[in-house]
């Protein structure tokens, strides 16, 4: 137990201080004048004024979080009860990588975890990707956590649907070790305690999370969690980018930050931002993880992808079964005897316009001006 | 602020003139944010150490305690002042403590008193991000020791609590009770850095006795004879449940007004006893140690233990109560040598087998469980398995985490292995704790200054206030009259079978005895056991005797006894003869549908439910419509069996069932 548990939860979530602003002052309390945060809080106004040079809303803003120490302090001993550590960037339990990476300007002063801490200390790879991930780049994450799993190194991933939790179920899958990077504060993933408890129990999985431990999922939070991956893996690994969102901006920032990213050479007839983020510098690997030598993306991706599918009939086979009646995606695969997953169909059928989704105890699609014949058909 | 100043506030707020020294002490320290332990006895003002402090801090002060009786009646207390004070205990309804966990947020409460098992609850721990806290108040602090005489591991958390508090938010420890250990225990766990206050221990105005008996008998026929010549109105402290009943039946038959208390009873019992106690409204209250050693009556007389402590501070606890007007009461303490046998076994039984903490180990490594699905898995007692519980919780081998609402017990990653020399070094403390018991039993000298020696009480004075020391021995004559009483109370008292419960008609049955504490037990047993043939008459004869006792002239429309569940035609023998003295028809129909296990295999409520579930069919179910229905048993031994039988008789039409047994085990929670 952190006896300054309060303090640090003070200092970690300073309301829009910014990782840069909030560390800058533990450097100057901590190393520069030797002072512990229970000494710092202890000075007087004039001192964070004049020898802190903090300005005025700065100051109030320290008030405030000293005001709140005690309430810190029960939800701090909450979070101990339930099992949580904190780890203070001062610690020497505190992530090395997670320093290195992301620095003054963006390592997070705080971090809550539960599970096997040593798992931080061990080589690791950031296994990322989207959401909507093809088939292809489930099949690449799940070989390159083989790979890392049997070498020994530590999978991180941010327990998102797709590649992130492809990632980490192929690492338990493969008796690996995994850090999941929450998206959200700590206390609020209940479920997934429960899910991971065996992998936890034995030490195969670390949650971490640097949010309000009450905070619940947001969008923003899934983005700033983003660098927390890249920072504290060794190696990065990407399945599979669009030209937006998460992964695409995750990326972009660790090039920016001159990390070495490996990106899935992506086939010819992929639409993914993949040769776009390996155009910007990221390094383009096969299936095992190893990178293609003189790999060179080429631009003519989307005349290709005309030439290449005979997607136009499978619509028209879907589409064709789809005006019969309402299916469930295991009915249609069944019955148009299709070698599709049932996720892709799933996926490919929510993207069409002219398909109706009805949620039914299991999920049915049909064809939409088909319900307004039907619901006609009842007047 | 100075003592003057501080004394003026006292006067208009508190109605009182002023500090005694230590309490001045105290609150000086507090008003300037430090920390504090205060031991000092009972009566001696304790609570103004924190509740000046609090009147004068801007925000609440929180004040964890155990004792729900002390709550309600200090907050009553202020609330006579008007000082804004609430307390939240698990006594008051859900509603009721929401509303003042919401006024403490919004600022309206000065005080707010809390037991600390709160601290589990999310709606309280969400409040308390918001709440402008001033103080945290530890009340009965030795409750943090494992090496004190009341050990609650609730008090881990307030003690991680008070760890993590920022620097200058005074904290407050009391305690009445503590021995050098202790209180240097408490120091330690509280991160050092806190002041210790310790008062004198000495109570002049005891009269202290110790009574020299060598039966039960012999306390009975003492107590019968003399208790109404003790001054007012006191308390007796049984051993345990069981002889809380016994003895208030028999005071009962004396037509000595009294009453019998046990952590069992539902929370308005409690409070009504509780609030008959404050008014005088008995002679004595009969209670186990489970009786709020809280309740704020100056008056109590006296204090009578049937059975000796397990330590000289559970002793000096529980009568601590006595006397706190400074008047003279009477402490009374009686010895058999065979009554070692019962903290013995509180120290041995308290303790399971290592091999039962293995399995709540294995079991929790594979799966995260609750405590009814711990209880499942293990076969293991409610009690057994909060023990169990509360030492790997303190090895830190596994922990209780909160899902919503429900608490489950998880393993801890990298957990350490079983230290059981742990569990070694406590029972040997507590079994010298014992042994210091018995040697103030035994010893020549001044019983008080015996006492205030073991806590760690060095003040100087005369302790003359006990049978060492002046005052006259009691010894107790057993004379026929006396014998004959207590006969006749014997054969006149049958333990009620409690087993009404919502949605089903069952109503309270009666039994002959309790098993194990009569020759029913012995009789009982030769026939199941020993190949004994038939019930003795004996027993019928005072089953019947039980019967007439509590349902009169009533009649039955049908006679049904618990099917066996090997074979064997005792209880169907047995029953028969019932039926032919009471002239009511027996049916055998009631059978079992499927194989049951003999009840005294499972060892909590649990698994003997589910052995019984659905497991009885009646033959011919219009038999059963609109009846009135006696159900005969044996043993009576949890209510498992009966109340499965109850439930599934009321869905067929039965209008009332009763049961009734030869004899009812003693098991189950001692106090």
């Amino acid at each position: 137990m952190n006896k300054e548990a309060a303090y640090w939860i003070a200092l970690a979530h300073l309301p829009r201080w910014g990782h840069l602003k909030i560390n800058n002052l533990i450097i100057q309390f901590y190393h520069e004048y030797k002072l512990t945060p229970e000494n710092f809080f202890q000075l007087s106004e004039n001192d964070w004024k004049n020898q802190y040079r903090l300005e005025y809303n700065e100051v109030e803003d320290l008030k405030k979080a000293k005001s709140e120490l005690a309430n810190n302090a029960f939800l701090a001993e909450s979070l101990y009860n339930e099992g949580y550590e904190l780890i203070p960037i001062t610690s020497p339990e505190y992530s090395k990588n997670l320093k290195e990476n992301l620095k003054t300007a963006h390592a997070p002063a705080l971090l809550y975890v539960k599970g096997n801490k040593q798992i931080m200390y061990e080589k690791s790879v950031a296994i990322v990707g989207s959401r909507n991930a093809s088939d292809k780049s489930l099949q690449f994450t799940d070989n390159i956590a083989k790979l890392v799993s049997k070498e020994y190194k530590v999978v991180v991933s941010g327990f998102a649907k797709g590649v992130d939790k492809q990632a980490l179920d192929s690492a338990i899958k493969y008796k690996g070790q995994s850090i999941i990077v929450l998206p959200q504060g700590i206390m609020t993933f209940g479920s997934g305690f429960k899910t991971y408890y065996k992998q936890i129990v034995d030490g195969d999985v670390l949650v971490l999370s640097t949010f309000f431990p009450k905070a619940p999922w947001k969008a923003e939070l899934a983005m700033a969690r983003n660098p927390i991956i890249y920072g504290l893996a060794d190696e990065i690994y990407v399945a599979e980018s669009s030209d937006k969102g998460g992964t695409w901006s995750g990326v972009v920032d660790g090039l920016r930050k001159s990390r070495k990213i490996y990106v899935r050479k992506p086939e010819a007839s992929e639409n993914t931002a993949n040769n776009l983020l390996i155009q910007k510098g990221a390094i383009a690997v096969d299936f095992n993880g190893i990178p293609v030598q003189g790999y060179k993306p080429i631009e003519t991706q989307k005349t290709i992808l005309v030439a290449n599918e005979p997607k136009i009939n499978y619509d028209n086979k879907i589409f064709g079964l789809l005006k019969t009646g309402e299916y469930t995606v295991k009915d249609i695969l069944k019955k148009l005897q299709l070698d599709w997953s049932e996720k892709k169909l799933r996926d490919f059928l929510k993207k069409q316009k002219e398909v109706e989704m009805i949620n039914k105890k299991s999920l049915r699609f049909t064809i939409k001006n088909q319900v307004v014949k039907q619901n006609l058909l009842f007047d | 602020m100075t003592k003057q100043e501080a004394e003026a506030i006292l006067q208009k707020t508190f109605k009182l003139s002023h500090f005694y020294d230590e309490q001045w002490l105290t609150i000086e320290k507090i008003l300037k944010g430090e920390r504090v332990l205060l031991i000092e006895k009972t009566g001696f003002g304790k609570s103004l150490c924190f509740q000046f402090p609090a009147i004068l801090h801007k925000g609440t002060t929180v004040i964890f305690s155990p004792l729900i009786a002390l709550m309600r009646d200090q907050v009553k207390k202020l609330n006579s002042l008007s000082i804004s004070a609430k307390c939240v205990n698990s006594e008051q309804a859900p509603e009721e403590n929401s509303q003042i966990i919401n006024d403490a947020k919004a600022g309206k409460i000065k005080i707010l008193y809390i037991a600390p098992e709160r601290q589990e609850n999310s709606e309280w721990i969400e409040a308390t991000r918001q709440m402008n806290l001033s103080m945290v108040v530890v009340d009965e602090a030795h409750c943090i020791s494992v090496w004190g005489h009341d050990f609650r591991p609730a008090f881990r958390r307030i003690i991680n609590l008070v760890n993590l508090l920022p620097k200058g938010l005074p904290v407050l420890a009391t305690t009445a009770t503590a021995t050098k250990k202790v209180e240097a225990d408490i120091a330690q766990q509280m991160g050092g850095n806190l002041s210790i206050i310790r008062g004198n221990l000495m109570r002049d105005n005891f009269k202290i006795f110790v009574i020299k008996v060598s039966s039960e008998d012999e306390k009975l026929i003492w107590l019968g004879k003399n208790l109404e010549k003790l001054p007012g109105s006191g308390v007796l402290y049984t051993g345990t449940r069981v002889d809380t009943e016994i003895y208030s039946k028999w005071f009962e038959h004396l037509k000595i007004p009294s009453i019998g208390y046990n952590a069992g009873l539902d929370p308005e019992s409690r409070i009504a006893i509780e609030n008959g106690l404050m008014n005088n409204q008995w002679k004595c209250v009969i209670s186990t140690n489970a009786l709020g050693m809280g309740i704020d009556k100056p008056d109590i007389r006296f204090i009578i233990h049937t059975q000796i402590p397990q330590s000289p501070i559970h002793y000096y606890q529980e009568i601590g109560r006595a006397g706190r007007d400074g008047q003279p009461s009477y402490i009374i303490l009686f010895y058999n040598p065979e009554d070692r046998r019962l903290p013995e076994a509180f120290i041995e039984g308290g303790r399971p087998a290592i091999a039962k903490y293995e399995k709540v180990i294995n079991a929790i490594k594979n799966e995260m469980l609750g405590e009814k699905d711990l209880m499942r898995r293990t076969n293991l007692k409610q009690n057994q398995l909060r023990v169990i519980k509360a030492d790997l919780i303190e090895q830190k081998i596994i922990r209780e985490v909160t899902f919503g609402r429900s608490k489950k017990i998880e393993y801890i990653t990298k957990a350490p292995q079983l230290n059981t020399k742990a569990f070694e070094e406590l029972r040997a403390s507590k079994t010298n704790d014992l042994e210091k018991m018995i040697e103030y039993v035994e010893t020549t000298q001044s019983r008080m200054k015996y006492l205030c020696d073991y806590l760690g009480d060095t003040a100087s004075g005369s302790f003359n206030n006990c049978d060492n020391t002046g005052l006259k021995k009691i010894t107790v004559a057993v004379t026929t009259e006396w014998t004959q009483k207590l006969q006749d109370f014997r054969e006149d008292y049958f333990p009620v079978l409690e087993v009404e419960t919502k949605g089903t008609n069952l109503v309270n049955g009666v039994t002959a005895s309790y098993y194990g504490v009569s020759n029913v037990g012995a009789a009982l047993h030769r026939s199941k056991y020993e190949n004994g043939g038939d019930f003795p008459d004996l027993l019928l004869k005072l089953t019947l005797k039980a019967y007439r006792k509590k349902f009169g002239q009533e009649k039955f429309d049908l006679i049904l006894y618990v099917p066996p569940t090997k074979s064997g035609e005792l209880v169907k023998n047995f029953a028969m003869k019932v039926s032919q003295v009471l002239k009511f028809p027996i049916s055998h129909n009631l059978t079992k549908q499927r194989v049951t296990n003999e009840q005294k295999v499972f060892e909590n409520s649990y698994l003997k439910s589910d052995n019984v579930k659905d497991a009885f069919i009646y033959k011919v179910p219009v038999e059963i419509q609109g009846k009135s229905i006696l159900l005969i048993d044996d043993i009576f031994d949890s209510s498992a069996t009966v109340k499965e039988i109850g439930r599934y008789l009321t869905n067929l039409g039965a209008l009332k069932i009763a049961p009734l047994a030869i004899a009812r085990t003693v098991g189950g929670d001692l106090v």
